[in-house]
Order: C-alpha cells, then structure tokens, then sequence
C-alpha cells in the first residue's frame, strides 16, 4: 500500500502547528462535552438500576371510594344521613394475608388506622397544656396504628424513628404488643415487658361512644426523630403519642373481636421481587378473591421517581447536550475544514498534477482530521470524568432542588383514598433524590466517544471534500498566470 | 502539421491532432487553439516559443494532460490520453516544471521529491537518496536539501521544481519558462541537464520559453502564433 498519502498528512499537520492545534482544540471541546454527555448517561443508568434493586416496586392495596360508589356498593342511606361505606368497603386482612404468599412478593406490610384512649395508668405526653378555656376537639388519644411489620413503617424504614429497647412488631408478634414512644415510656415510668391497660373506644348501637380498658404488653419503647412542638397541639397530633400495635390490637381497640377475617386494614403493600410482576400479583390476587375494582393495585413507584427523577432529568439534558454538540460540532467543522480546503486549492492541484488519486487525496485530509480527532478523544478521555463529574453535579444539584420543592407540593395534597380529604401520607417510607453522581469512566465510554469523533471527523471531511473530486488541476495551477 | 525532423521510421511519443482549446465564459467565446496537429519524439529537445497570449500555456496544459480539449486529441504512443485517463498518463508518462513551480511548501526539498516519486510509482531508486542526488547536480547544497521549500529563495525553488520533474523518471518533461529564475551559469547548466536527458535518456523534453539561448539548445523549435503551431 502506498503510504505516501499518511506521511504527506504528517508533513502538513507538523508543517502547520497553528492549524493542527486549532483543530484538536475544536475536537477536543466536541470530544470533551459529548464523552461528558455519555458519561452522565452512564452515571444516570447505574443510579437507576441501583435505586430500583434498593427501593424495589410497591403495588399499594386500598379502597377506591370512586369505584365503591360506582359500583353501587356503598350502604343505603339511613334517613337524612349519607350513605356509608359498609362492609363492601371492608379489606380484609385474611385476604391481604392471602396475597401476601404470592411468590412474586418479596415483602408485604398493611396498616389499620386507629385510636386508644389514655388511661390512668398511661398518660398522653402534654409537653404544653392547652391553653385556658380552649377545648382539645376531642383528639386526646394515642394515635395508635395497627402494622405487621414496624421495619416496614415510613419513619423506621427512613431512620426517623428507632428503637431504642425491645424489639418491634412483627408478623407473628403476639397480638397484644404495644410500641410506644420514649417519652410517653417516660413520663408513665413504663418499660418493656410492662403490662399496661389502654381504653379502646366503641361506638354503641345507640351512636354514644363508651370506652373499655384492654390489655397490652409494652414490647418496644422507640425514639421519634421529631421534637416536642413549642406551641400547644392537639395531644394526637404530637409525635411522641403514636403507638403501633398489631393488626389484631387495634382490631381491639376498635372495641371489635378479632375474628376469622383478622380485622379490617386501611391499605396494604406488596414489595414485587422484579417491576415486571405486577400481572402475577393482580392474578395472584384475583385468585385469592380480592376485587381489584374496588381495590385496585396500584404500583406505587413514587420512591424510585423520587429517587432517581432529577438524575434521569440531568441525563436527558446531557443526552441532548450529546446531540446538540455533535450536529453543532458537525457543521462547524465542516466550514472549519472546507475554509482549510480553499486555502488548500493550489496544494491539490500540485499532487492532482503529479497524478494523485482524488480519493486519496480526500483520504489524506481525513487522515489529517483523524488524528487531530484520536489526540482530541484521548485528552477528552484525560480530562472528561473531572468535567464530566463538576458539571453533573451541578447540574443534578439543581434538579434535586426542584424536585424538592416540587416533592413539598405534593405531599401537601389530599390522600385520594381517605374520604375525609387527609393528607396523602402513604406507607412507604421518605427517601431522598440521589444527589451525587458516580461518574466512571470505562472503556465502552471511549468507544463511544471515539465512534462519534470519528464519524464526526468523516462527516466533516467527506462533505465538504466532494468539491476535491470537482477539482480541475489546469484551472488551479495556471489561474493567474 | 507534422514535425518536419521526424522522419517516416521514428515513432513519436507524443501527437496532438486537430487539437483545439475554446474558452467559453457567458456568451463570449475565445478560441486559444485551433486544429493544432503536431508530433513530439523521444530523445529530442523542443522549445515552444510565441508571444505573450499565445496560447503556450493552454498547449502545454493539454499535452501534459492537465486539462481536455474541445476537440482533437492527445496521443501517448498512440494511445489516447483521454481513453487513457487524464490522472494516469500524468502519473506514469509525464512530469512537468511549473513557471509558478508549485512546490508543496509545509514540506522540505528532499520531501517534495520523494513524495512525487512514491505518487508517480517510481521503483528501484532508494528515494530519499535519489533526491539528494539531483539536488545536488542542480546546484542545492545540502542545508537547502532539508529545509521547507518556502524559506528557499526563487533560484533554489526552480532547482527543486526541476529535480522533482527529473526524479519521476517519466517519458515526457514539459517545463514552463524553467530557467526564468536562474542565473545565467546555473540556466546553463539547466539546459545541460535537459539535453541530456533527451539525449542520453532517450526522453522527450519540451520546453515553453521566451530565452533564446534555451532555443538555441533546443533540437526543435516551434512557434505558435494565432492558434497554430509551426515549426521554426
């Protein structure tokens, strides 16, 4: 093979520093933001995979009161009084307790809202009294809420509250468990092991409310990460006054027997092995008897968006960073390189006079570009994880920002499935957006800048080098002559 | 017209029959040559001499195979240059030395010659010593050798424009005014040079000039004069 055209390429670009170092400069710009764009790419894919295997996917299990309604199903109104949800409206825990032995479950939580009232022996922690002449609204309990697993709760799985002595609630706890707060274990002088009496309301036949003492061992004594208010609030509302019991404690609670069913739940959820076995579980649970009209499954993948929402949002920036500057690095190049070319008119037509080949004249230029390209990729390659991790950064602290402030907004909205219009605090614990990026720089990120660099430097070589096969030697040669 | 020295038994190298070079811009058209019929031989010198305009360079472009006629043709031993390929017949047949040179200038003499040896394919020569060589006999000492062609004054800038029209070892050198930047003694020598390539080569050397004393060392002259091409 002829090398004539590889070492002619040499001559020029050592011949012409200025221009062989303007051109990697140019390169490695080009070369320098799309390897950035690649690796954050990179970085965004790996924090993806990482958050889905670490938070998994929750299907959430709860009454649609829309559907029930719809359905018909909905107690008929007595006198003036609106309809109510009844029995219809009832998830049942032997149902949930059914699901939850589906293969395709990893792992399964429910809760059942309820109340206890003090007693004498268990006080409300009261940090400020009320104040004078102002009526508590009939909210002095214990917020006590019925779980199967306290790992599972919000504020244990996010480490807002631990335990601080015995152990939590479990699946097969003894049903008359109790966890309470620290505070509350102080102020009534309790410890584990304790047996304490707490009042369960029940609500007569006639509408009176009446309270009955029900027993309970004091298994675990936690510590809430929330501090005592600084004002007077409702004693239900403090941090310090939720206890959590077992499903068939605050079955009790409700002043109800725990029957075959185990008690009615507020929701239930199903942590899936793999995202892609939603069906299964909505088969699994069809078969197990459950409506899914009325208690849709939903998937709630509200913590892996969470997660890696402003990543995936810097990823796409970047993704367009990647094509924007390649188009633009395209064309740029191509006028840099067809100015060079127009410079380079007398140059072609002394080697078309020596009988070079046009294509190997077109092939010398693209030897000239390639190698300002490969010195381009490799100083890209040099300098680009630096970069590429200083701009991700930036550029994913703004998005983790925002998603922040956007995070606030909706936890302030109304809970769909709670007919009194709480606020929406679903059980899956809080977590936090990633906020920084593992940018690593591999092989396969090199190739793929290198691919792009080359195809750019062909692109911005060939197009503008179809006028080299245009070239007549007499008209350059002998013009001005 | 056919060149009066040839005589009936010698092959020509070269023909130019009915060759004529029309220039179209718009509506004007401008006919440089016409019908111009000519046979060149190797192992012979000729000078192509006329005044200013009269179409030297045209004539040269199209027997070096630099540019196509509009009509007629250019015949290498018989063959048409055309059907040839324009780009092939100057890479194997033929070397030409510019009046404006046109040397490659990001590039030393002695680079300018070996890379036209390696494009037009010549064989056999260790390249790089070649090209010392003919510097050499044409007067450029050996710093020059090595440096760009553009730091080299006029003078040595032909002399490299010639060795690297030596170097190529074709069958045809054409040379646009070659001496025209040259001493007297160093276009002397030039001449020299040429007349023994076409005599001890057996090559054929033309040569468009305004000197007299490159006529004078010619074997042929030929005079084009409105398009026509006659021999002196």
């Amino acid at each position: 093979m002829n090398m004539n055209l590889f070492k002619r390429a040499w001559w020029r670009l050592r011949g012409h520093l200025g221009k062989t170092v303007m051109l990697v400069g140019l390169f490695f710009v080009i070369c320098t933001l799309v390897l950035s764009g690649f690796l954050i790419q990179s970085a965004a894919a790996r924090a993806a995979d990482s958050a889905k295997n670490s938070v998994g996917v929750v299907a959430t299990m709860q009454l649609d009161l829309n559907a029930l309604i719809n359905a018909g199903k909905m107690d008929k109104p007595k006198g003036q009084q609106g309809g109510m949800i009844g029995a219809e409206g009832d998830l049942h825990r032997s149902l949930v307790d059914k699901i939850c032995k589906s293969s395709v479950v990893a792992q399964c939580n429910y809760t059942k809202d309820g109340v206890a009232a003090p007693t004498d022996q268990v006080k409300l922690h009261q940090p400020v009294p009320a104040p004078a002449g102002q009526d508590s609204g009939g909210v002095d309990f214990f917020k006590a809420d019925g779980i199967r697993d306290l790992n599972s709760v919000k504020d244990f799985r996010n480490g807002d509250s631990k335990l601080v002595s015995g152990s939590g609630i479990k699946p097969d706890s003894a049903s008359d468990m109790v966890v309470i707060e620290e505070r509350v274990a102080r102020d009534n002088h309790l410890k584990v092991g304790d047996k304490i009496k707490l009042n369960a309301n029940i609500q007569n036949p006639d509408g009176r409310l009446s309270t009955k003492e029900t027993d309970f061992t004091v298994g675990g004594i936690y510590k809430s990460g929330t501090a005592d208010p600084g004002s007077y609030i409702p004693p239900m509302s403090a941090p310090s006054n939720q206890i959590y019991v077992t499903p068939d404690g605050a079955t009790r609670l409700d002043g109800k027997k725990v029957g075959a069913d185990g008690g009615v739940l507020k929701e239930a959820t199903f942590t899936l092995r793999n995202p892609n076995d939603l069906d299964r579980l909505k088969k699994d649970a069809k078969a197990a008897g459950a409506d899914l009209k009325i208690f849709p499954l939903s998937v709630n993948d509200k913590q892996y968006k969470t997660l890696v929402g402003p990543i995936n949002k810097t990823a796409d920036f970047a993704s367009l960073t990647v094509w924007l500057v390649a188009v633009a690095g395209t064309v740029i190049l191509a006028l840099v390189i067809a100015s060079n070319m127009r410079e380079r008119r007398k140059e072609l037509g002394i080697l078309l006079s020596l009988g070079e080949k046009k294509p190997k004249l077109l092939g010398q230029h693209l030897v000239e570009v390639v190698v300002c390209a490969v010195l381009a990729i490799g100083f890209a390659a040099a300098g680009s994880q630096f970069l590429s991790q200083a701009i991700g950064d930036q550029l994913l602290s703004g998005q983790v920002s925002s998603a922040n402030d956007a995070a606030a907004d909706e936890g302030n909205k109304p809970d769909p499935s709670d007919p009194t219009g709480g606020a929406n605090k679903q059980d899956a614990p809080d977590v936090e957006p990633i906020d920084s990026m593992d940018v690593r720089l591999g092989a396969g990120d090199i190739a793929k800048v290198g691919a792009t660099g080359l195809g750019i430097a062909a692109l911005a070589t060939i197009v503008p080098g179809i006028r080299i096969l245009r070239l007549n030697p007499r008209d350059i040669l002998t013009k001005g002559e | 017209m056919t060149s009066p020295s040839s005589s009936p038994s010698s092959t020509p190298i070269l023909e130019l029959a009915d060759l004529s070079r029309v220039y179209q811009s718009g509506s004007s058209r401008r006919t440089v040559l016409k019908d111009v019929n000519y046979s060149f031989e190797g192992g012979r010198m000729y000078s192509v001499i006329g005044p200013s305009g009269s179409g030297k360079t045209t004539l040269l472009s199209l027997a070096s195979g630099l540019d196509s006629p509009t009509r007629g043709s250019v015949r290498f031993r018989s063959e048409d240059v055309a059907e040839m390929g324009l780009g092939r017949y100057r890479n194997r047949h033929v070397a030409t030395v510019f009046q404006s040179l046109n040397l490659l200038t990001y590039m030393t003499a002695v680079q300018n010659i070996t890379s036209a040896m390696e494009i037009t394919g010549v064989k056999g020569v260790h390249k790089k010593q070649r090209a010392v060589e003919l510097l050499g006999l044409l007067g450029v000492d050996e710093a020059d050798q090595h440096r760009k062609t553009l730091e080299l004054s006029g003078g040595q800038q032909q002399r490299v424009a010639i060795a690297r029209a030596l170097a190529c070892e074709v069958d045809i050198l054409f040379a646009d005014e070659p001496t025209g930047s040259l001493d007297q003694d160093t276009a002397d020598g030039i001449i020299e040079v040429f007349r023994k390539l076409a005599h001890d080569d057996g090559k054929c050397v033309i040569l468009v000039t305004h000197s007299r004393e490159v006529a004078d060392a010619s074997d042929e002259v030929v005079r084009l004069k409105r398009g026509k091409l006659m021999t002196i």
